[in-house]
């Protein structure tokens, strides 16, 4: 989100920090860039306390995939439909299983999914983004022709397809998620290189005698490397609300629950007045993507693209 | 009722942002009498902008506040004045031109228009008597053809033009006050003589006064009746023009006079404002630098011919991209530089001399021509032999910004070229090298751990020119290579590449837009004009005895730096 | 500018063919066999090989291929596995109820969230700005699943204020179907839709062309509603154009839940009944309604900003 700071003024306080620091040389700590993004990050509680749910969801994720939380989600422990109560916090399933054991199965399920296809998306989007941006001519025209195609179906439209095809369960849910995805992050980053392509800095390794790769991966990705975290931010949360649409329409995860297929159970269960599935897999699911949410936004403004110190 | 205008008395103006309050104008007073020209000098970060902004009340708000004194506008006090009754005064009783014509117009709107509005808003007139006004003010201010270009949008125009209708723009109401900030910092010195010539005709003609921000104080000598000088946040000194080009007081005011360099002297380095005032203490007998010996230039010992060199750059078009037109970025160029000695290349922007510089370093593909190095010519080099060939040649780019990794160290940067061209046997070798290259352009041993964006621009600007050092080249081009810095630093960087060519008996090729600083440094110079060399000769000889029109053009476009009184003297 | 729209005319075909070969490449290659999932366990190699030949199946994949690249011209998807259908029959059928939903909900939520993303622009930093910001997150953050769930449970389940589901065809038949629906949509497209407008104002207010406007003594609301919104226009006009072949495709989960007897309702019963030539259909018709709407939203582009236009 755009600061509310005017350019103007950016500039003036910019100039006067500059006109400190040289003050104070020999001073101050030294910071890179990565760094300083960071510190600007701490400055903004929100995106803090964002960081920290993110870091809560995923230690929660990670003790249910090694067993220690929630490896009982299976297990009758009372009565069908019991309401929330002391015993049952959550209440219960048609089953009598405790909805908090789902409900955490559930968080493991989502940042596996996110996890998982942003790591099969990233890899694709970077490479081809990267290429394409800083060879041109026609390897970027066959690049582009390639993302243009995928993103001309429309996204729900090729996920459930993909989805559809590979059949049901998590494995394709992760490759569907995954081949859909690499497309925006491949547009970012080509773009990106293409601007970074021409700046000085990339002149000068020229001048030094540098070659293409040390031009590409020593200089320019690692400028162009904030997309990816900016992204991948984006992309989870997108990766968690797309699950739930996909377990809904049954090609989904299953055999366990996740976030989908408790919503999608709550469908029968609303007219009974068993509110308490659709309320937890619904709240979990609002406090990590609303997480994502800000601390994207917070990420897009601390990594801000734009030359430091200008 | 007072004789000034404008009478700003003890204002500081404040910027709250979370690392805390900065005071960008600290306590500064000034007058300026109606009818007369008033300029405001000061580096970046002085605070002259910012006072600008407060006297038009625009400073951004939060972080911006006025955080005292009193800005009487006809006795008015300004500060206390709501904002719908500024709206009233501005672009009314004063309007402002700002620096960059290129996005200051917006762009979706046609040119007439943007003139117009202001017509329509403050003097209430119909559209139809607006735009007979407007045609007469684009007529004025100098815009040809004020019927076709009322409906032009602002990118079709030259930047001269676009400047032409913010004047137009803010003459329209026949303002009391126009503050120009920075108006003609990003034109070429020959629109720049234009616009300046226009606005003081029409300040003389309407009786207007004017304040006129600048950094460079030679912009101002011709134009201005007082002088008002910042410094840090504080106005330091405030007298008529004369005097503080005659007999400047502050040892600030003293520096940034001597550090610009003058087609007239012709010193062997410049002095600096740190040759003036250090640590906020003023240093009483500051040094003298003997003039320029020339050097000795007529052996054989030839360093670079360029033969017949075009690079064009295709314009692609039609229906199936194929090329129709070539930009002959440069056209038919040849030159020789001899070992040691200093080019200036000259030219306005857009001439092709840094697509020039970028061809003899083969960082563009060529069209044609020979260039020998050291009689071997090099664009018959494979890729491999040109690689080689890059220890000995090196470039120092325009942007201290941008031409720098910002997310590598200073000894990641300097150590890399030594990397690739394996000097030095290991890291420690290499580190202590650059530990000594830092040492050789005036920087502390503490940057090397450091990022790019913990300095300042002329911070920036040498590290980069040890970045060219590492590989002990023999030839560098300095692309603009001072332009985007103020000139007191600007001063120093020219010192240092005086000072590194003694040591290391280094060639340059030098290229800037700027006249007198290559009169400054340069042996030889070579005027551009459309990707060719029109004039060719030494320094002194271009600047005294120019023999093509343009070159003589140009030499009359350099504003004199000294008040016109003096020139009658 | 001819020779742009020429060009950029022909490179949809190119897309076309890239579109319908991924949908191939799935639905033909790697989808395997339908026929078993068609005749079930029991069938014999014999039932098999004559219900591939009577769906073309056997024929070379070449001609396959070339199949779906017709069925993107001619708009002839052949007949449904399920029903037996002429596709280009169900597809028009269904465009009107999907449309009659999608259509209104889109309209207001794009003149609402311009409207509300105006107003926060003009108070920006302030507390409305603040509020309205959080909310779309936060309404953002909920699964639309939820949304829609909950909605039906409460509004019309609960109080009985709208219908449940179900469609009648005609005006204004339709419309105590459409109602709950389109409310919905509003609430799920309202919240992305003003973070964008907002973005796209923010971006402009901080160009140097405002800070002449405000030097010309214009007031605020000029400056946003003249000088600023004329400039956010271009990005807002094509994103809203962009949006429209979605309008098409309709709203998968409305149309499922409402039974709504739309687009959406039939791509879910194909994908449930494994009724490849109607998600086929779907895929190719959805990318073709994307590839011309870009061209248009491209087009549009340079109609819009005079700085494209003359070059």
């Amino acid at each position: 989100m755009s600061s509310n700071v005017s350019e103007t003024s950016m500039d003036l306080s910019d100039k006067m920090n500059s006109m400190i620091n040289s003050n104070q040389d020999g001073t101050h700590k030294t910071k890179s860039l990565w760094l300083d993004a960071f510190n600007n990050l701490k400055q903004d509680k929100a995106a803090l306390f964002s960081l920290f749910i993110v870091i809560l969801y995923s230690l929660v994720a990670i003790l249910s995939a090694l067993g220690i939380f929630s490896a009982d989600w299976n297990k009758e422990v009372g009565p069908s439909y019991a309401a929330p109560s002391m015993d049952y916090w959550l209440g219960t399933d048609i089953f009598g299983r405790d909805v908090v054991a789902k409900v955490i199965h559930g968080t493991q399920i989502a940042m596996s999914v996110g996890l998982v296809s942003s790591m099969i998306a990233i890899p694709i989007g970077l490479t081809l983004g990267a290429v394409a941006g800083y060879f041109g001519g026609w390897i970027d025209e066959v690049i582009v022709w390639f993302y243009t195609t995928f993103s001309s179906i429309p996204y729900i439209m090729l996920l459930m397809s993909i989805a559809f095809i590979l059949g049901k369960g998590l494995t394709s849910v992760y490759l569907a998620l995954g081949l859909t995805s690499w497309v925006t992050l491949c547009r970012l980053i080509r773009s990106e290189v293409m601007k970074h392509k021409n700046r000085d800095y990339v002149q000068a390794a020229t001048a030094i005698g540098g070659g293409h790769g040390r031009k590409l991966f020593k200089h320019i990705i690692p400028n162009v490397s904030h997309i990816i975290i900016i992204n991948t931010s984006l992309q989870f949360q997108i990766a968690i609300k797309s699950e739930v649409i996909l377990s809904y329409l049954g090609i989904g995860v299953q055999g366990q629950p996740s976030w989908g297929t408790m919503i999608d159970d709550a469908k029968l269960e609303l007219a009974r007045g068993v509110w308490w599935q659709l309320a937890g897999a619904t709240m979990a699911m609002f406090f990590i993507v609303l997480a994502f949410n800000i601390l994207g936004d917070a990420l897009r403004d601390a990594l801000d693209p734009k030359l430091k110190g200008k | 009722m007072s004789e000034n205008i404008l009478e700003v008395k003890n204002l500081s103006v404040e910027f709250h942002t979370p690392e805390g309050i900065t005071r960008a104008v600290n306590d500064i007073s000034f007058d300026i009498p109606k009818g007369k020209t008033v300029g405001l000098v000061g580096e970046s970060g002085s605070g002259k902008s910012v006072t600008s902004f407060s006297i038009m009340k625009l400073i951004p708000s939060p972080p911006g506040k006025i955080a005292g004194g009193q800005i009487l506008f006809e006795g008015q006090d300004l500060v206390q004045f709501s904002e719908e009754k500024m709206r009233k005064i501005r672009g009314n009783q004063i309007s402002m031109i700002f620096q960059e014509p290129m996005t200051s117009l917006n762009p979706v709107f046609k040119a007439g228009d943007q003139i117009a509005e202001v017509l329509q808003i403050h003097k209430k007139m119909s559209q139809k008597v607006a735009m007979e006004k407007t045609l007469f003010l684009m007529d004025q201010v100098g815009i040809p053809k004020p019927s076709q270009k009322y409906h032009a949008y602002p990118h079709e125009m030259s930047g001269g033009q676009k400047q032409r209708i913010m004047i137009a723009m803010a003459m329209a109401c026949e303002p009391k006050l126009l503050i120009a900030d920075e108006p003609t910092t990003a034109l070429d010195v020959t629109i720049q003589k234009q616009v300046l010539e226009l606005m003081f005709d029409l300040q003389q003609k309407y009786n207007m006064s004017m304040l006129f921000i600048t950094h460079d104080l030679s912009v101002i000598a011709d134009i201005a009746d007082d002088v008002a000088v910042m410094y840090r946040s504080n106005l330091v000194e405030f007298d008529t023009c004369k005097k503080i080009f005659s007999q400047p007081r502050h040892p600030y005011t003293k520096g940034l006079l001597a550090c610009r360099p003058n087609l007239d002297k012709n010193p062997c380095r410049l002095l600096t404002v740190e040759d003036f005032i250090k640590d906020g203490v003023e240093i009483e007998s500051p040094k003298v630098y003997d003039d320029k010996i020339e050097k000795n230039l007529d052996s054989e010992d030839t360093l670079l011919e360029i033969k017949n060199l075009k690079t064009y750059f295709p314009v692609k078009g039609g229906f199936w991209g194929r090329v129709i037109d070539n930009v002959k970025a440069v056209d038919d160029v040849s030159i020789k530089i001899k070992k040691g000695e200093t080019l200036g290349l000259v030219g306005e922007s857009g001439c092709g001399k840094t697509t020039l510089g970028r061809s003899i370093l083969r960082l563009n593909p060529l069209k044609s021509g020979n260039i020998l190095y050291k009689g071997e010519d090099i664009t018959l080099y494979s890729k491999k032999e040109m690689r080689e060939l890059r220890k000995k040649m090196q470039i120092i780019f325009q942007d201290p910004y941008s031409s720098l990794n910002p997310r590598m160290t200073i000894v990641d940067i300097l150590r890399e070229p030594m990397k690739i061209h394996n000097i030095g046997t290991n890291k420690n070798e290499r580190v202590d090298r650059c530990k000594w290259l830092l040492e050789k352009v005036g920087l502390n041993q503490q940057a090397l751990n450091r990022y790019p964006h913990e300095f300042s621009g002329g911070q920036r600007q040498r590290i980069s020119i040890a970045r060219a050092l590492a590989i002990q080249p023999e030839f560098i081009i300095c692309d603009e290579s001072v332009s985007a810095l103020d000139v007191s630093v600007q001063a120093q960087v020219l010192n240092l590449l005086l000072d590194l060519q003694d040591e290391f008996k280094l060639t340059y090729i030098f290229i800037s837009h700027d006249l007198s600083v290559v009169n400054f440094i340069s042996d030889n110079v070579g005027v551009m004009y459309s990707g060719k060399i029109v004039e060719y000769n030494t320094a002194r000889n271009i600047y005294h005895n120019p023999q093509e029109e343009y070159t003589k053009t140009l030499l009359a476009a350099i504003p004199k730096g000294v008040p016109k009184d003096f020139l009658t003297v | 500018m001819k020779n742009y729209i020429i060009k950029r005319l022909l490179y949809i075909i190119p897309v076309i063919f890239g579109v319908c070969f991924i949908i191939f490449v799935l639905f033909n290659l790697v989808g395997g066999d339908p026929t078993h999932m068609l005749l079930g366990k029991h069938a014999t190699a014999q039932q098999m090989e004559e219900l591939r030949r009577t769906l073309g199946l056997d024929r070379p994949l070449l001609y396959q291929y070339f199949d779906i690249v017709k069925s993107a011209f001619t708009f002839d998807f052949g007949r449904s596995w399920n029903t037996k259908q002429e596709i280009s029959t169900m597809i028009m059928d269904g465009a009107i109820p999907s449309l009659s939903v999608s259509l209104p909900g889109f309209i207001l939520s794009s003149i609402l969230g311009l409207i509300i993303s105006v107003v926060v622009a003009y108070y920006r930093g302030r507390k409305i700005d603040t509020v309205v910001r959080i909310a779309c997150i936060a309404g953002m953050s909920i699964s639309s699943l939820a949304y829609i769930l909950f909605f039906q449970w409460f509004f019309a389940y609960k109080l009985s204020l709208f219908e449940i589901s179900g469609y009648e065809y005609g005006f204004p038949n339709f419309l105590p179907y459409i109602l709950l629906p389109s409310i919905i949509w509003i609430i799920l497209s309202i919240g992305p839709d003003v973070r964008f407008y907002r973005t796209v104002i923010l971006d402009e207010i901080y160009q140097d062309y405002v800070r002449t406007a405000r030097a010309k003594g214009l007031s605020e609301i000029v400056i946003l509603l003249k000088h600023v919104l004329k400039n956010a226009m271009i990005p807002i006009i094509t994103y809203v154009v962009i949006q429209l072949p979605f309008l098409i495709l309709g709203a998968l989960l409305l149309e499922s839940f409402f039974s709504i007897p739309g687009l959406g309702g039939i791509t879910l019963n194909a994908l449930n009944s494994s009724d490849f030539p109607v998600i086929k259909a779907m895929a190719v018709l959805s990318a073709v309604a994307y590839i011309l709407f870009s061209l248009l939203s491209d087009i549009l582009y340079t109609v819009f900003d005079p700085r494209i236009k003359l070059k």
